[in-house]
């Protein structure tokens, strides 16, 4: 109390000084308009540079909810797309033109899930039965395999990538026509091996191997690799190592194809076996 | 003390009364007002309480105001003037320092000191004045230059009445 009363008594100019003025201008801004509201407006300049700048903190904090809306409202959009254009009235063309000639169908998807770094490598499309994909349809990214379904929900369907080590696929080069069977290593993704051709034959560094269409999955001639490799094994047997045409890290876009004649095929083979 | 009392009163009314009927209705060019007024915080003596000379000025600045519709603005100003008078004095105290209870005049500390003791506290004045009417820092070298216009005049004004009062 003594101190509060010294120092009013010490500062009791600055202190009269400051009341007084504060009434002044007080007065001032309380008097003219034009003062006043100019008063009101620098409040309100920087009032509202606060808000601008709480504003952008929230803007940016809520990108996350915004990203995902936008997100959904684009599937939703496509989805629109989707069922005014192609697949689905792709759909029932098809099959009605594969009453005559029409073997394979194609379906075009996106892959939604994907992976190259596992030893058994899966990828998600963004199809399913309802846009008519079905279970044992081939993969292709143009006309490079890269997959076979292996399963199906409404909308999405799952295939098992060529670099999986369950993935078998008949193969064979195409220079000579002598097929084997083609699988993964598991080592590199770029890679995989095509076994059982045997060692007389005549097989070069960068013949293609291609599909052979045997398995009813594949239609014949799609495009599987390049013979980067080949080395002669203690057996009957090459080794031979492709470098695929596809690329998985960047696989995308896909076409999944249909074999509308499967079925009739499948049939007639389990009926002589 | 009384006979002080009443003639600093006299001149505080005169001061106010040239400044309101008559120095308010001179229009130089528009850019000119000299405010003659201030002389009022210059004069009182140098041994008024610093307390006494912030009400005066305070409420010489308010009367000022009440006249020329300018609520605020010149209280707020003389207020400003009178608050740094008494630093302004002890910046420019004279040598011996100041004769207790003597008038602050041109008489007694001479042209030079006085000169500068008005025009220091005139520039003070004016300066607040004249921002506190324009209220804004656009146009900051425009309101500069008023300020230097009028404080010119003033000083001028100023110094002419004070050799009169001491001629009488």
């Amino acid at each position: 109390m003594r101190n509060l009363l010294n120092f009013l008594l010490k500062y009791n100019n600055l202190i009269v000084f400051l009341i007084l003025e504060g009434i002044a201008l007080y007065w001032l801004t309380a008097g003219n308009s034009y003062h006043n509201s100019r008063m009101v407006k620098t409040m309100q300049g920087v009032t509202r540079g606060m808000e601008v700048r709480f504003s952008n903190i929230r803007s940016y904090l809520n990108l996350r909810e915004i990203n995902e809306n936008l997100a959904a409202e684009n599937n939703a959009l496509r989805n629109r797309i989707g069922r005014i254009t192609s697949p689905d009235n792709l759909k029932f063309v098809s099959v009605n033109d594969s009453q005559f000639r029409q073997q394979y169908n194609y379906i075009s998807s996106r892959l939604i899930n994907n992976s190259v770094n596992k030893q058994k490598n899966f990828f998600t499309l963004d199809k399913g039965r309802r846009q008519g994909i079905e279970v044992d349809m081939a993969v292709a990214e143009g006309e490079n395999v890269a997959g076979v379904i292996v399963g199906c929900s409404e909308n999405f369907s799952v295939a098992i990538s060529l670099i999986n080590l369950d993935f078998r696929l008949s193969a064979r080069i195409k220079s000579n026509g002598y097929f084997g069977s083609l699988s993964w290593d598991g080592r590199n993704y770029r890679h995989a091996l095509l076994n059982e051709i045997p060692q007389h034959i005549n097989v070069v560094e960068g013949d293609t191997v291609e599909t052979t269409g045997y398995s009813a999955i594949f239609p014949e001639g799609m495009l599987i690799g390049r013979v980067s490799d080949i080395k002669k094994s203690g057996s009957d047997f090459y080794n031979i190592t492709i470098e695929l045409f596809t690329d998985f890290k960047k696989l995308q876009y896909v076409n999944v194809i249909g074999n509308l004649k499967r079925t009739e095929q499948l049939g007639l083979e389990n009926q002589l076996q | 003390m009384i006979n002080s009392v009443l003639r600093f009163s006299a001149i505080i009314v005169i001061l106010i009364l040239l400044q309101v009927l008559v120095l308010n209705n001179i229009q130089f060019s528009g850019f000119v007002n000299p405010y003659v007024y201030i002389m009022i915080v210059l004069l009182l003596p140098s041994l008024t309480p610093a307390w006494l000379v912030l009400s005066v000025s305070f409420l010489s600045g308010l009367v000022i105001d009440l006249f020329s519709g300018s609520p605020g603005m010149h209280a707020s100003a003389t207020l400003l003037a009178g608050f740094s008078r008494q630093y302004v004095l002890r910046l420019i105290s004279p040598r011996d320092g100041y004769e207790s209870g003597s008038d602050l005049s041109m008489a007694a500390y001479g042209f030079r000191w006085f000169v500068t003791y008005t025009a220091v506290i005139v520039l003070i004045h004016h300066t607040a004045l004249f921002f506190l009417e324009v209220f804004r820092f656009t146009d900051f070298f425009r309101t500069i230059f008023r300020i230097l216009l009028s404080s010119f005049f003033t000083i001028g004004f100023i110094l002419l009445i004070e050799r009169y009062r001491k001629g009488r």
